[in-house]
């Protein structure tokens, strides 16, 4: 489903060079629940950030089903994040003025989905979340496992075949936390493919596969059994 | 960016009040103008009023003998203010010379009017008849650095003694000439008639009253008096005339804004006007400044974490407070340096568009000058504490604790906090965005009503038409038959006449009644020469027109146009005679179209044409297509052959006409200026306004590209805001300008009916704008990468 080649991330801030990736290669397959670990700037995120269209990178190559996506025009670009990939943040992103269902309305919006087909869509998720008494709240009005839940949803709402999640559980207590790991793991065993950045060794229990990362490389890559 | 911004308003704030100012100073300088007036007139005929700035000539002489508590009373005779290229001429030693504004004046004008004499004395300079006091520019002129004094300047009527040179006054007045006769030079059987007529309106009068005398019981007074002397002079003209004068007093600062009377200055100009440009003004000072504290606070919120480091290194909260509001005053006072070294520069530029000779230092060092520098340091004064006090007192009175943690501060304690500041600043940016559209739809409609004054059917054809001005002096009256002959014989010239009058130039008028009527009526008269009708194109409705020698005919003979006919109300108009109150009369031949003699101001009023070679004042030659300079050329060789010592004034007709409406084309291009410069600073606002909010919104921005928005999804949710703000505004503006620019379109009798698209192609047009102006600001948010703005602090 994924396959990098040579990945590169340098940032350069006032003259100063960052490299946070270095060369990193590494596949996904369809239906995988992979987690990347490792300690604090070793380029979790920043990879997850590749993965996910958010950033670009300085070299290499990355391919999305085979497609090359660095030749893809900006507007192809957003069209395969659209279509193709779901997002989930440690610290939830969501839009402070939307509410609930607003929110995970929106990826739908932006597809140009029909408006009944929607609220039928919308309405099946929130369900599934067990978000229904609160859909019509504010996100400020709402625990932060609950957030996380809002977040998961609209990661969800338009299917997509990926969904990449970074530390999701980082600003949970460990009830909510592994709420919100049951439901990734429940999505992956309908068949979505999931990468995870982690520093929980529980979380990252649930995966199939134990990506380590240090100083922007990839050490080794353990396979794990899952839950 | 910013205090560019500042600096542009401020400078057009400044040149708008330097021009607003400079009209309200007419006047205010003659010493006790408070007690001096203009007498005008409102005489009354069969029921219809006109109200005119002239007064009977005799009217000075019978105030100040008749009336009490009259200091001076003067009489004053302008050159025809509509004729432009009336030059007069002035010989000295055989040395022609042009001098624009040569007027006729009694011994009293320098009396109330106090001149600065550099030679001579005010006090019996016009007392003598054939004396002139000329201008210190004329005496310049004609002398150079000698004196003028005694010296004899010929016109080509008479010869004048020079008894005075006067400075002309370098503030504005509505009274402008350049040298003055003195009155009793007028030959004596001239001024027998017009001096004892009541209803002959002939020149303007000025009186000065003396301290403690009321206006309003002079006026009364004067009625009086004059209503008596009316009556007498009605009884012993044995006149039948329905009617009555009344005449009122306007203070001499006040002249200049009146609009309303006939023979009045055209350089007048409608307080209406003025208000709008100091409300536009004040607007403009108003919006810059907005602007400016805008962008200014917007700005400090980056300066939250820096005050959170300066708290938590120690420093109190009067130590900030004084470092911004500081820091604000000098950036203050650097916007308005650079906004008054703008006025200076483009000062010249802006004196050519408002026609005026206005300077900014010559304002500062006015008498009035310290107002304008007052106000100038109180602006930089608040501008610099409210721009600076928002970051001085608002954050510096945060918790360190709460400014350290982020950009969230606004909603973080309050909740509420956000949407106020930017609700304050929408409704700031609308108001903005009501007077910008509310200008823009005015100058299109002001544009339409120019364009459809343009494009109307005059009654006569003013294409191709050439005027010349005849030489006014006597000798030439045995040349001019071979003049005239001599001008038409060339190609290029279709077609010649004379005329004492000309559409477009002011008319004469008199008192008419026909024989079988005992109406008395005050019609505008036309004096011409054969082929007048026909060189214009006028029609002849009914009857017959002038020949080509009716020069030679026993009896005067009249045309009329449609409206005498139908005002004189005879069914048998053609054959009856017509009879004027000064003693003549003559047969009514034929009647014309009603041809569009007078400004579109007016409707077409009722015109008596009778017919004169010798009154002739002009030349018109009906020109072929594309010959002008071939024209110009044949009558430059004519004239100097005929006319050696005059110079030769000509102009087209079509231009002529035009000029009429040089106050409102005038207007028309402020309003441009100022509404293209009024949209140009809220557009400013604007981007000042999305910067804030793009700002706020960045991380917001981010979550939705993360989600699948488009870079157009992401515009539109920034513009929407905007443009609903700018519908509101125009929705506001729409009613406010239909309003405002009624009355404007009412005072022409001829004017567009305002149409609905007019209204929306201005406020489409500022939704374009706003819409460009957000793009601007969010191409590159539009772009960007999410992770520049996800991970944004």
């Amino acid at each position: 489903m994924i396959a990098t080649n040579g990945l590169t991330k340098v940032f350069r801030a006032e003259g100063v060079e960052t490299v946070a990736l270095k060369e990193v290669s590494f596949r996904v397959e369809k239906g995988d629940f992979i987690a990347i670990m490792g300690p604090s700037g070793c380029g979790k995120t920043t990879l997850l950030n590749l993965l996910g269209l958010i950033d670009d990178a300085t070299s290499g190559k990355y391919f999305f089903f085979g497609q090359d996506v660095y030749s893809l025009s900006e507007k192809q670009q957003t069209l395969l994040r659209k279509l193709n990939i779901g997002y989930v943040f440690q610290n939830f992103n969501l839009i402070d003025d939307l509410t609930v269902w607003e929110n995970i309305e929106l990826p739908l919006i932006y597809l140009g989905w029909k408006r009944k087909a929607r609220s039928q869509r919308v309405a099946e998720v929130i369900s599934s979340m067990e978000l229904d008494y609160r859909k019509k709240l504010f996100p400020a009005q709402l625990s932060g496992g609950q957030q996380q839940r809002v977040a998961v949803a609209r990661a969800v709402v338009a299917k997509p075949p990926l969904i990449l999640a970074d530390e999701p559980t980082g600003n949970l207590d460990s009830l909510h936390g592994e709420e919100v790991m049951n439901i990734l793991g429940r999505l992956n065993n309908e068949g979505t493919t999931i990468v995870m950045v982690t520093h929980s060794q529980s979380d990252a229990a649930y995966s199939h596969k134990i990506v380590h990362l240090f100083d922007g490389q990839i050490i080794n890559e353990n396979i794990t059994k899952g839950v | 960016m910013n205090i560019i911004g500042l600096s542009l308003g401020i400078a057009v704030f400044v040149f708008i009040y330097l021009y607003v100012q400079s009209e309200f100073r007419y006047d205010r300088h003659w010493k006790d103008y408070d007690k001096i007036y203009r007498i005008t007139t409102e005489y009354n005929l069969n029921d219809q009023s006109e109200f005119v700035a002239l007064t009977p000539f005799l009217l000075a002489d019978r105030i100040e003998k008749n009336l009490a508590g009259v200091d001076n009373a003067t009489k004053i005779f302008f050159s025809d203010p509509s004729d432009v290229n009336d030059m007069s001429t002035l010989i000295y030693n055989d040395e022609v010379f042009e001098v624009p504004d040569i007027t006729l004046g009694d011994s009293n004008v320098f009396r109330i009017f106090d001149f600065d004499f550099v030679e001579g004395d005010y006090f019996s300079s016009l007392s003598k008849a054939n004396s002139i006091v000329i201008s210190t520019e004329v005496s310049k002129m004609i002398f150079g650095d000698e004196k003028a004094l005694g010296k004899k300047l010929k016109t080509h009527i008479r010869e004048y003694t020079i008894t005075g040179v006067f400075e002309k006054k370098s503030r504005p007045s509505h009274l402008f000439f350049d040298a003055i006769v003195s009155i009793n030079s007028l030959p004596e059987e001239d001024t027998k008639i017009i001096g004892s007529d009541w209803f002959w309106m002939s020149c303007y009068t000025y009186v000065k009253l003396k301290s403690g005398r009321q206006k309003k019981d002079f006026q009364f007074e004067l009625n009086e008096y004059t209503n008596d002397q009316i009556r007498k002079y009605v009884e012993q003209e044995e006149l039948s005339i329905k009617g009555y004068s009344n005449f009122s007093l306007e203070e001499i600062y006040d002249v200049h804004f009146n609009t309303s009377l006939l023979y009045d200055n055209p350089e007048n100009i409608d307080k209406l006007y003025l208000f709008v440009f100091a409300i536009i003004a004040g607007f403009i000072l108003l919006t810059a400044s907005i602007n400016y504290v805008n962008l200014a606070t917007a700005r400090s919120l980056k300066r939250a974490k820096e005050i959170g480091v300066f708290k938590v290194l120690g420093a109190r909260k009067r130590q900030l407070s004084l470092q911004y509001i500081s820091e604000s005053l000098i950036l203050t006072t650097l916007a308005f340096i650079l906004a008054l070294s703008l006025v200076e520069l483009l000062m010249p530029q802006f004196n050519i568009l408002v026609g005026k000779d206005l300077t900014l230092i010559g304002s500062l060092f006015s008498k009035d000058g310290i107002v304008f520098g007052l106000l100038l340091v109180i602006m930089i004064l608040v501008l610099s504490v409210i721009s600076g006090i928002f970051p001085a007192f608002v954050l510096s009175y945060l918790q360190p604790a709460n400014v350290l943690k982020g950009n969230k501060l606004f909603i973080s304690k309050e909740g509420k906090a956000r949407f106020t500041t930017a609700g304050l600043r929408k409704l700031l940016v609308t108001i903005q965005y009501i007077v910008a559209i509310g200008m823009i739809i005015s100058t299109i409609i002001m544009y339409e009503q120019m364009m459809f004054l343009k494009k109307q059917d005059l009654g006569f054809d003013s294409r191709n038409v050439m005027v010349i001005n005849m030489p006014q002096d006597t000798s030439f009256s045995e040349r001019a038959h071979e003049f005239i002959d001599k001008l038409a014989d060339n190609d290029s010239i279709e077609m010649l006449s004379v005329a004492g009058n000309l559409p477009g130039y002011t008319s004469g008028r008199m008192m008419y009644y026909t024989s079988d009527s005992t109406n008395i009526q005050s019609l505008n008269f036309f004096i011409v020469g054969s082929n007048f009708f026909k060189l214009l194109g006028i029609p002849l409705l009914e009857g017959g027109s002038f020949s080509e020698d009716e020069g030679h005919a026993k009896e005067r003979k009249y045309i009329v146009n449609r409206a005498a006919a139908d005002t004189l109300g005879d069914d048998k108009i053609i054959g009856s005679i017509l009879h004027s109150t000064t003693g003549s009369s003559g047969k009514i031949i034929g009647v014309v179209g009603n041809f569009r003699f007078s400004s579109l101001y007016k409707g077409v009023e009722p015109l008596v044409i009778m017919f004169s070679d010798k009154r002739a004042r002009y030349v018109l030659l009906k020109i072929r297509e594309n010959s002008r300079a071939t024209v110009i050329a044949h009558i430059t060789k004519v004239w100097n052959k005929y006319n050696s010592a005059q110079y030769l004034h000509y102009t087209f007709l079509d231009q002529k006409l035009e000029s009429l409406y040089k106050g409102d084309y005038k207007m028309l291009s402020l309003f441009t200026y100022f509404s293209l410069f009024v949209i140009f600073i809220s557009s400013l606002g604007l981007y000042g306004l999305s910067s804030f909010l793009i700002e706020q919104r960045t991380k917001e921005l981010g979550i939705r590209k993360v989600l699948g928005g488009s870079a157009n999804n992401i515009l539109m949710l920034l513009a929407r805001d905007y443009l609903k703000l700018v519908a509101l505004a125009g929705i506001i503006a729409s009613p406010i300008v239909y309003v405002l620019l009624g009355k404007w379109l009412d005072m022409f009798a001829l004017s567009i009916k305002m149409r609905f698209w007019e209204f929306a192609a201005g406020i489409l047009l500022v939704m374009l704008i706003a819409f460009i102006t957000v793009f601007i600001r969010a191409r590159k948010v539009m772009h960007e990468k999410p992770s520049k703005s996800l991970y944004f602090e």
